[in-house]
């Protein structure tokens, strides 16, 4: 035990004299959380709150662009600019602005829309009421002008996905408004033709009535909200999810200092100095292993404390911690493990600090991206998922999730706790046959 | 030419054989030729002895067997009086090690280094810190044993590297080349600090290219080259034995030769 507590307090002491080594285990994992939990908290404003802003350019000038206007301007995640530097736009102007990347979209009515809608929508709804075409408008036969949305090369397609949608979704109900109008005008003049003006005039649904029952009379409404009713899970937002997430990934770096410490007894000679101790290697490594693991704990409660205490001060949302921080340590704990476990096995296979901080700080953004810490799983080819369910990353992020997102207790990742056991056990077993491969070599 | 062993005068070890090695062989995997061939030892208790040899001759792996840092493929071998390759674990706290590099821990201090190395043997309390001081003392480095080893001379290096060989009082120390890149100061204070242990009863194992220190400190050597002794006794014996050697140097390149080694 004392040879186990010597090795323990060493590398801590000596982890605690690398400057360069602290720097990346602890500052730059706190700059990652809270760059992406800060840009992301964004992203979510912009899709959900904000507003992207939109360059609308008007060449109708009639009633279509008119309620075009008003309803895109009332989606909250849209925010509709017809002036540049107090000029009105015109199309090649938006376009070049929208080009150039200083606008993401730009959305162009075209001259005459109004016109060409209202006789089209007309001439579609009387069609339906007659056999044949007669006497039809001469603006009804031209082909109706669409309207035009552009977007900048660089925008994802997750925006472009969202403007397009909100677009359609306000031609649509323009559309049917302009539709039912034409519809009960033609249904109240076919009426009274068959009544023979038994209504004196009178109609039977005014174009007052459709538009309350088209348009402000809505039956079928979409409400946003979490699947768990209950009041004791966290709201879903940027810093619940992301926090534990880049967390999770800081920890995963203690592979390139662990790697790195291993190596550098290899290369200085300590090892050998060790090995002819009375003690037993494994005790050693356990000694190691516990430093470690110790500083990957500190290092995720400074993530948690990030969250908590310093990105709401950057107007994010607070970190909500209520009664989900023993689950969430004995996981970090596994987490940690595993990470230590990989550790130690890049350090022991490889043959250079080159290769240990280069395979050990590549492997980490790999085994990251395939769990699902920079893109969700349920993105990514089926493919990709298939092998994303053999990262540890992917484990410690599902379990998580399932703490500070589901709200869910210790029993709900007991699975992911035990994969994780399980890797570093395996880590652990094939990095001492190695050990043991190299000293029998003497290499 | 080459010295007849037979030629070398043969004197009885007068205390018990703390290394007595028969046989012994080794080969690298991959490697084509045995790095030890067939190397036979007796070494009594409290002597220093010296393995001389060009590079590559197997001096290093022939104190990498003796030290249990890598099994013989033949041979036997007690060391302390156990069976080494039987009982490895009864040796190990009778053994220290100085090895070629200075394998310290370079952002603690010699200080640290050696509380370290001297918990790990066991130590602990105010026996460890009376340890510590005495062998700082003894090489030198009690007023700079603060000092983080990455910023200490080379000289200052490879004292405290010693200083951590011997912080368990080991009965059998092996040095693999200790003096090996010094300046003279620093040198001459190892080799002083080496005849100190020698008293105090310690038995030294001693790798070295340097002929002349080797002269001066050590009590028996042997000269090795292809994984085998070519010649073994006190150095003033084997330089008699040999033809027209004034030192042990010319001896050396009589059984050696003078063509370069890689």
């Amino acid at each position: 035990m004392k040879q186990f507590w010597a090795t323990f307090c060493k590398d801590l002491l000596v982890l605690s004299r690398d400057r360069a080594g602290l720097l990346v285990l602890f500052f730059m994992p706190a700059v990652l959380v809270l760059v992406v939990s800060l840009v992301q908290n964004n992203i979510l404003e912009t899709t959900g709150a904000s507003g992207l802003r939109v360059l609308f350019v008007d060449h109708d000038g009639g009633p279509l662009a008119a309620k075009v206007r008003e309803r895109l301007g009332a989606v909250e995640a849209l925010k509709l600019v017809e002036t540049v530097d107090s000029r009105p736009l015109s199309e090649g102007t938006a376009r070049r602005l929208v080009a150039e990347g200083d606008y993401q979209f730009g959305i162009v009515i075209p001259a005459g829309a109004s016109q060409i809608f209202r006789e089209q929508a007309r001439e579609q709804v009387r069609d339906a009421f007659r056999k044949k075409r007669q006497g039809v408008s001469p603006v009804a036969t031209k082909a109706m002008p669409q309207v035009m949305v552009f977007f900048d090369p660089t925008v994802q397609g997750i925006f472009r996905t969202a403007v397009t949608s909100s677009l359609n979704q306000v031609l649509l109900g323009i559309e049917t408004e302009e539709k039912g109008q034409e519809l009960s005008r033609a249904l109240n003049t076919a009426l009274a033709a068959r009544s023979g003006g038994f209504l004196m005039g009178g109609t039977i649904l005014g174009e007052q009535d459709l538009h309350r029952l088209l348009i402000e009379e809505s039956l079928l409404a979409v409400r946003e909200q979490p699947a768990s009713a209950r009041p004791d899970r966290p709201l879903p937002n940027a810093v619940q999810q992301n926090v534990p997430a880049w967390a999770l990934f800081g920890m995963f770096f203690i592979v390139v200092p662990l790697s790195g410490a291993l190596l550098r007894e290899r290369q200085e000679g300590t090892l050998l100095r060790l090995r002819t101790l009375p003690v037993s290697y494994g005790i050693i490594l356990l000694g190691k292993i516990a430093a470690f693991a110790l500083v990957c704990l500190v290092q995720f409660s400074l993530m948690l404390a990030v969250g908590r205490y310093l990105l709401p001060l950057l107007g994010t949302p607070v970190l909500d911690l209520h009664g989900r921080l023993p689950a969430a340590f004995l996981l970090a704990l596994c987490a940690a493990l595993a990470a230590t476990g990989f550790g130690l096995l890049v350090g022991t296979a490889a043959r250079s600090f080159e290769q240990a901080s280069m395979f050990g700080a590549v492997s980490v953004v790999v085994a990251a991206a395939l769990g699902g810490v920079m893109v969700p799983v349920y993105m990514m080819p089926r493919a990709i998922q298939t092998i994303s369910a053999f990262s540890p990353l992917s484990w410690g992020l599902d379990g998580f999730l399932e703490i500070f997102v589901r709200g869910e207790g210790l029993s709900a990742v007991l699975d992911n706790a035990l994969s994780l056991l399980a890797f570093f056990a395996a880590t652990l077993c094939i990095a001492w046959w190695l050990f043991h491969r190299q000293r029998r070599t003497g290499g | 030419m080459t010295v007849n062993p037979a030629r070398v005068p043969v004197h009885p070890a007068p205390r018990p054989e703390i290394v007595s090695a028969t046989g012994l062989m080794y080969r690298y995997p991959g490697g084509g030729q045995a790095a030890v061939a067939d190397i036979s030892l007796s070494i009594p208790e409290g002597e220093v002895f010296g393995l001389l040899g060009p590079n590559g001759a197997g001096k290093t792996t022939t104190i990498a067997m003796l030290s249990n840092l890598l099994r013989p493929a033949r041979g036997s071998l007690r060391v302390c009086g156990v069976d080494l390759l039987r009982e490895p674990h009864k040796v190990r706290g009778q053994i220290g090690l100085v090895p070629q590099e200075v394998a310290l821990y370079p952002v603690l201090s010699a200080r640290e280094n050696l509380r370290y190395f001297g918990r790990l043997f066991g130590m602990g309390g105010r026996d460890l810190n009376q340890r510590v001081e005495e062998c700082l003392e003894l090489v030198g480095l009690r007023d700079q044993g603060d000092r983080r080893i990455e910023t200490c001379s080379g000289g200052m290096k490879r004292r405290a590297n010693l200083a951590a060989g011997i912080v368990h009082r080991p009965r059998l120390l092996f040095l693999d080349e200790p003096t090996v890149g010094i300046d003279p100061q620093s040198r001459n204070t190892i080799l002083e600090n080496l005849s100190r242990l020698r008293a105090q009863g310690m038995t030294l194992i001693y790798t070295t290219h340097y002929m002349e220190e080797a002269q001066q400190l050590c009590s028996r050597l042997a000269i090795i080259d292809g994984g085998r002794v070519l010649a073994e006794g006190r150095p003033e014996e084997l330089i008699a034995a040999g033809d027209d050697c004034r030192n042990l140097e010319d001896l050396f390149l009589q059984l050696t030769g003078r063509q370069l080694r890689d």
